[in-house]
């Protein structure tokens, strides 16, 4: 019960005026993005990340995580009113979040997934709570060889896992891994791939590639289609937000079973909420469609339900995994681990000891920011989808201009801008042919870690591979990446057979 | 975006959501219709294993012009970049064998357009984060980023200059109070400060 006394401190630490401000604004911020549609939660962190420097990390960190749980929380609400779902997390939601708002209960709708929400994301910082700290020690045992078996399992399980196409997925991680590289050797202080450029001494910065990647780069992307897509219509979602006793009940397990298949997701890096609000979706239209009456096609409250609680549960654990291992398993997570590296922070097990304040308000913190959440969207999500009303013109203006202003503001350098450029339009490149961004950022992060401990690992061990499989904890994470593979590759099949019949 | 959503309902819940350029390919219909399009007609995607090629390149050069001292142990600095390289060469080699295969064409629209993308929106958005990028020190962060703001406006679409151009150095200038004045960040004042 030792973490029920550190979490009480925690939440003296957390209940600040100025970290409840921070709180409210990471979660505003963080709703409203996700109801914009083309715009996630990953866009608004890299938007924030140069705000890191202003900030002491206790506050830049309790921000993030209202942003990163507020853009799940804010997401669903244009997937229901518009069925045109803001990322990848709300796209099963918005198959029978639609139908319902089409069926004249789209308050009910917006209901159902705010709760659902509310629940995944409570539950998971409940487990948190109790099992980070475990992680951490046991994460205290790894050497390097454990270290690079980790960092492997999160390169191959996100750029594998969540592209269609492998390939690409790795491609794409390969791009980041090579960004990586550039800079000062660590280890020899050998000067590698700069050109004799001094700004990139240092290596290119993580905000520049953050922001050129997820924000710059989606701005082009957006740019390059908005005369040609039409847009959705939205539907009115006017009345009271509030469920029926029936409908609470109805949707009551949906929301559990929904918690318990998004919560082990946080630790399994395959890129994020995507494939648990899967999951979840497909379990209940399996399960539906052995009830006498089934409800999916029709708006299905369960069919919502689930989805909107797993695809929380699964962010509140993989900022367990972010804490506890340094893992982060989908773009958000690694912009906040480039988070931690800017103030000089490394998570994993070192960081429960060096600052114990500032992971255990963050913990708090998220306690707090469901409350908030919960607040602001149930009675006012029909006054969110209001934000529509920005002319996109001025939005996408001003998105761009924060992107010059915080890699500005950060380099104090010309040259920066232009890397910022240019990158940008290799993330647009990228977005147009279907590459996915995640393994790059992911990549980016984790590169140097990976390349420091293999390194490290082949040098004890005077060139013998075989370190790399020595003991327990690489033998499981090589096995369990495996069978992630094995059966990814079996329901690519499976559903190219189906395809074909 | 809508179609991606319906056909995820059926196939992979791993299927990348964002936009219509991950939809699968659908050969038989689009390859029809876009018969005329010639060879480059759905193989633009090559430009990724280009990207890559030309990365694995750079990485061979740095590694061949590395200083590395003749007493570095086995791995030294240019063992993890080569492994990059490898792996990268080999990963353009089946992109390129993968697209050539199937040339991957992205949903249609119902007015046909040249290119998939909207290049002149792409143009403006370009062309004026360089000018605010090489401008910022001299023009100064007010009217560069005014000037960002409103070629930005302009390419995704607006048809107001007079008003965007207002609209732009008002926002500028608010962000130049809030971040330079208020937080005391570093943002240039270039031509307006010798006023």
């Amino acid at each position: 019960m030792e973490s029920l006394g550190l979490l009480a401190e925690g939440f003296q630490g957390a209940l600040t005026p100025m970290n409840m401000l921070w709180v409210l604004v990471g979660c505003l911020l963080g709703t409203a993005v996700g109801v914009l549609p083309g715009l996630g939660s990953s866009m608004a962190v890299a938007l924030l990340l140069p705000m890191t420097f202003a900030l002491d990390p206790t506050a830049a960190f309790i921000m993030f995580a209202g942003v990163y749980f507020g853009g799940l929380f804010g997401d669903s609400t244009m997937g229901i009113l518009m069925n045109t779902p803001g990322q990848g997390s709300a796209i099963a939601s918005t198959f029978e979040g639609h139908k319902m708002a089409l069926a004249g209960r789209a308050p009910q709708a917006l209901a159902t997934a705010a709760i659902g929400a509310f629940i995944g994301g409570m539950t998971a910082s409940v487990v948190v709570v109790f099992l980070a700290p475990r992680l951490a020690e046991l994460s205290a045992l790894f050497g390097p060889q454990e270290f690079f078996a980790l960092a492997l399992f999160a390169f191959v399980a996100t750029s594998s896992v969540v592209a269609d196409s492998a390939i690409k997925g790795l491609a794409s991680l390969i791009i980041g891994l090579a960004i990586a590289t550039v800079g000062i050797d660590a280890m020899t202080g050998v000067e590698r791939f700069t050109l004799g450029a001094p700004q990139i001494f240092d290596g290119i910065s993580l905000i520049t590639v953050t922001v050129a990647i997820l924000a710059l780069g989606e701005v082009l992307h957006v740019a390059s289609r908005i005369k040609r897509d039409r847009e959705g219509e939205q539907i009115n979602a006017s009345g009271r937000p509030f469920l029926k006793r029936a409908e609470l009940k109805e949707a009551a397990p949906a929301w559990a079973r929904g918690t318990a298949i998004g919560l082990p997701f946080g630790v399994i890096p395959v890129g994020g909420s995507e494939v648990p609000t899967f999951m979840a979706y497909d379990v209940e239209r399996r399960l539906d469609r052995r009830r006498k009456d089934p409800q999916f096609g029709k708006g299905a409250i369960r069919g919502l339900a689930a989805p909107e609680a797993a695809g929380n549960a699964t962010t509140g654990t993989a900022m367990g995994a972010l804490l506890a291992l340094g893992l982060p398993v989908s773009s958000t997570a690694a912009i906040m681990l480039a988070a931690f590296q800017q103030y000089g922070l490394q998570p994993g097990p070192l960081l429960f000891e060096r600052a114990p304040d500032l992971v255990w308000a963050l913990l708090a913190s998220f306690f707090v920011a469901m409350v908030v959440l919960l607040i602001l969207n149930l009675p006012f999500a029909p006054l969110w989808s209001k934000l529509l009303l920005i002319p996109k013109p001025y939005l996408y203006a001003g998105i761009t201009v924060f992107c010059g202003l915080g890699v500005y503001a950060t380099s104090g350098r010309i040259f920066d801008l232009l890397l910022l450029l240019g990158l940008a339009l290799l993330g647009f490149l990228m977005r147009r042919h279907g590459v996915p961004l995640a393994p790059l950022m992911i990549g980016m992060v984790l590169g140097p870690l990976a390349e420091s401990s293999l390194r490290d690992a082949l040098l004890s061990s005077d060139g013998d591979w075989s370190v790399l499989v020595s003991g327990p904890i690489p033998l499981v994470l090589y096995g369990v990446l495996l069978l992630i593979i094995l059966l990814t590759v079996r329901s690519k099949v499976v559903n190219r057979m189906r395809r074909d019949v | 975006m809508s179609s991606a959503s319906t056909q995820g309902a059926s196939e992979a819940p791993w299927a990348e959501p964002s936009g219509p350029t991950a939809d699968p390919p659908r050969p038989t219909d689009t390859e029809q219709r876009r018969s005329g399009g010639g060879f480059w007609a759905g193989r633009s995607g090559l430009v990724v294993p280009a990207v890559l090629a030309a990365l694995s390149t750079y990485l061979v050069y740095g590694m061949v012009t590395m200083p590395v001292g003749e007493d570095t142990d086995f791995p030294g600095p240019r063992f993890y970049p080569m492994l990059l390289a490898i792996v990268g060469y080999l990963l353009a080699l089946l992109l390129v064998l993968e697209i050539l295969r199937k040339p991957e064409h992205p949903e249609q629209d119902e007015v046909e357009y040249r290119f998939y993308s909207d290049w002149k929106a792409v143009a403006w958005l370009v062309g004026g984060f360089l000018i605010f990028a090489v401008g910022i020190e001299f023009l100064g962060w007010i009217v560069a980023g005014a000037l960002l703001f409103w070629c930005v406006a302009r390419g995704v679409g607006s048809k107001r200059p007079i008003f965007d151009l207002s609209l732009a150095l008002v926002f500028s200038s608010l962000i130049y109070l809030g971040f330079a004045v208020g937080l005391g960040l570093n943002l240039p004042s270039g031509l307006l400060g010798g006023l």
